[in-house]
């Protein structure tokens, strides 16, 4: 297990049962049955409200492409198919490659912004990583052309540790987040890197996709032809070691 | 000179593979006349991102200035990233109409 694991107490990764209800789309009574039948058995925290884990949501959750990669930036879970793990960024950047071509065929134009930007997120995992995993080296890569969705995530060190190391004043992920989004970083001797993010966030304002970007407590959600402000960041209830990159984009351009 | 780029691979991704490639290209550079321009030709890729071109077109545009020229392109993923690379740097790229694209229209 992680030490970022190791520091959480037991319900801090735990969905309550209106989060669980909202992404499984059901009712809470649904959910209270369930549980009396064993069908999907939850955790009770002190106070005796019923809470969930997310591996025991995996099975209920094999058709959501966003929450399967955050099951396994979260938790570490073997990836529903051992394919969609990229154990390196060779296996990755071939992955990608083959990704684009698809894609190519399908939205046109547009296809090269959408691999370049999943290229610079899968990258950015593996220059900011190696040698410093939470646990598991690689990436998780999956994508769905049908619902227009690209998933990626790592279980590194995330971004807050990253700019620490240049920036040890920083105080939270969601700082840290900002800045890597925004701000120009330069003198990261030995290290040049930085543009990636900004890259991805251009793409998202001038209309070629949606997304939602998460490190350590802190997402972002920006929607195409949105500007990006602070207001984008939010604190969310699953917290992952790494990083976490969801793409939508639509397949009719 | 003209470098074209598809040379390298179609998808141009990482900051390891631009460093690499920048590397390799050095010898070739020492052949270039004194008052030889520099063309990269972006036909035939397939996507172009920041990483890979800050390690290899960044360097050249410090080292030969206004002798590199880039032809232009239709690819978006090569347009955003060199427009990335001139804010980040506050510098300036020379263009030049690439005729034979233009042709193929």
């Amino acid at each position: 297990m992680s030490n970022f694991l190791k520091k959480m107490s037991k319900f801090d990764n735990f969905l309550t049962i209106d989060e669980v209800a909202d992404i499984l789309k059901i009712s809470t009574k649904t959910l209270r049955r369930w549980d009396e039948s064993h069908k999907l058995l939850a955790d009770r925290s002190n106070g005796g409200r019923l809470m969930y884990s997310l591996n025991s949501l995996k099975n209920f959750l094999t058709d959501d492409l966003f929450w399967r990669s955050k099951i396994w930036a979260a938790t570490g879970s073997e990836p529903a198919k051992e394919t969609l793990y990229c154990q390196n960024r060779a296996i990755f950047e071939a992955r990608n490659a083959a990704m684009e071509k698809l894609l190519q065929k399908r939205i046109g134009e547009i296809y090269s912004i959408i691999s370049s930007s999943a290229g610079e997120i899968g990258n950015n995992s593996f220059d900011h990583n190696l040698g410093k995993w939470s646990d598991i080296p690689g990436l998780y890569f999956d994508y769905d052309f049908t619902k227009g969705q690209i998933a990626l995530a790592d279980r590194g060190q995330g971004i807050l540790k990253t700019l620490e190391y240049i920036l040890p004043n920083l105080s939270n992920h969601k700082e840290a987040l900002y800045i890597a989004f925004t701000e120009i970083i330069t003198g990261r001797a030995p290290e040049k890197r930085g543009n990636g993010l900004k890259y991805v966030r251009r793409n998202v304002e001038k209309g070629y996709f949606d997304l939602t970007f998460q490190t350590g407590d802190a997402k972002i959600v920006l929607k195409a032809n949105e500007i990006f402000s602070d207001k984008n960041i939010q604190k969310t209830n699953i917290a992952i070691p790494g990083c976490l990159a969801f793409i939508e984009f639509k397949t009719n351009f | 000179m003209k470098i074209h780029l598809k040379k390298f691979n179609t998808s141009l991704s990482s900051r390891e593979a631009g460093k690499s490639d920048y590397k390799d290209i050095l010898p070739l550079l020492n052949t270039l006349k004194s008052d030889e321009n520099i063309e990269i030709d972006f036909e035939g890729l397939s996507s172009f991102s920041p990483s890979w071109g800050d390690e290899f077109l960044t360097p050249l545009l410090n080292k030969y200035g206004n002798r590199l020229v880039l032809l232009s392109t239709k690819n978006l993923s090569v347009n955003a990233t060199i427009e990335l690379l001139e804010d980040i740097h506050s510098l300036k790229f020379k263009r030049k109409n690439n005729f034979l694209l233009n042709l193929k229209l």
